[in-house]
């Protein structure tokens, strides 16, 4: 459930640590997984992070606003099969407007349901998928 | 007409009593007119009143007939060789209910899914209350998909029993990540759930919420099933140890 003012974890090494949604993209109502929003960077991830940001770098600063896609969420996501899954937290990936994602790694589990939203390239880019 | 013993029955079959008494009003009704027959004519002077509400002169044949037609009985009345009207006063009836020859038929069909879904009954025994050997809460499960993807492991955290819906909640750890699902039990894209690693105690309590906290959380259990998986095909790898875990088919891939 996520809606205006959620914080999200980013979890890529775009530079991001912690983002704030200000728009959900495309519809009214709160975004799920494989949902698009548009989100302002609240903090930086420190350069000495373990394994994060020393690849690319910081890309993005605080304040900057830009378009993700949520990848965990808190609320629970049902399955077609009866299935649902909930994450402990609420975490994004940063994309530019063309869909493309700023950074080049992704640490942390990643909803299934980014499949069926034809999200491969996060997909490709994910350690693992549940 | 019969208000006392009316009374005197159960307040759960209200609906059926009530229906009851319409229906013996009903007999009542065309048992009263029957003996009038107001469709062939006779000679003898009609029994009713003159003029009243319910009877006028006709036209034609210039004879008082009842404002309303008389029906006869209906042949499929469910009460009316069991309800003899004399005889409701001395001693009042069963309450007859409709639901007696039409049991609640959404048992049977759990029931049968069951069957379809579990022929082996082993999911049904994995979960069941009478089975000792049973997983409980605050054990380590894993599930294993039969759509690929890894096996999930977890703790059990609840028992959702609802006949086919019935459904667990396990709580895992993925790349340091809390994750928690709910599988259906059975649902035939589950293809094994095996019990890891048992409780040391017994849970005190149904849901296991507060492993939610973090005082509580047990956190990642990937080891424990890495040990089990191991001390598993050190011990055999063809036949299973009994009671050692429970599957429902052979997986395809390890």
């Amino acid at each position: 459930m996520i809606q205006l003012k959620t914080m999200l974890n980013c979890i890529d090494n775009s530079g991001a640590a912690l983002v704030e949604c200000a728009m959900v993209v495309g519809q009214k109502r709160h975004a799920s997984i494989g949902d698009r929003i548009v989100v302002v960077v609240q903090e930086q991830r420190s350069a000495h992070a373990a394994g994060m940001a020393s690849a690319g770098g910081t890309k993005v600063k605080r304040g900057d606003i830009r378009h993700a896609v949520v990848v965990r969420t808190r609320y629970r996501v049902g399955r077609r099969d009866g299935s649902s899954v909930r994450f402990d937290d609420n975490a994004c990936v940063l994309i530019n407007k063309a869909g493309d994602p700023i950074g080049s790694r992704i640490n942390g589990v990643v909803g299934q349901e980014l499949r069926t939203k034809k999200w491969s390239k996060i997909l490709s880019m994910a350690p693992m998928q549940v | 007409m019969n208000v006392a013993p009316i009374s005197r029955r159960p307040l759960a079959s209200l609906k059926g009593t009530v229906r009851k008494v319409r229906q013996q009003r009903l007999l009542a009704r065309s048992m009263a007119t029957a003996s009038e027959p107001t469709s062939t004519p006779t000679n003898s002077p009609s029994p009713l009143p003159d003029h009243n509400f319910f009877t006028f002169p006709d036209r034609k044949t210039s004879r008082i007939r009842t404002a309303f037609a008389v029906y006869s009985l209906p042949r499929a009345l469910p009460s009316a060789s069991k309800t003899t009207l004399i005889k409701t006063d001395t001693s009042p009836l069963p309450p007859q209910t409709l639901a007696a020859p039409h049991p609640d038929p959404l048992p049977a069909l759990c029931r049968k899914q069951i069957s379809l879904l579990d022929p082996t009954g082993a999911r049904t025994a994995l979960f069941a209350r009478t089975n000792r050997d049973a997983a409980r809460v605050g054990d380590v499960l894993m599930v294993t998909h039969r759509r690929g993807g890894e096996p999930f492991a977890g703790v059990l955290v609840s028992i959702r029993r609802a006949g086919i819906d019935t459904a667990i909640l396990l709580r895992g750890r993925l790349t340091k990540v809390p994750v928690e699902m709910w599988f259906k039990v059975y649902n035939r894209n589950v293809a094994g759930i095996e019990i890891v690693k048992r409780a040391k105690k017994r849970a005190r309590r149904a849901r296991l919420t507060y492993l939610r906290q973090p005082k509580h959380d047990v956190g990642d259990v990937q080891n424990v099933v890495f040990a089990w998986k191991k001390s598993r095909n050190v011990l055999s790898t063809k036949t299973r140890a009994p009671g050692e875990k429970q599957r429902f088919e052979p997986k395809a891939r390890k």
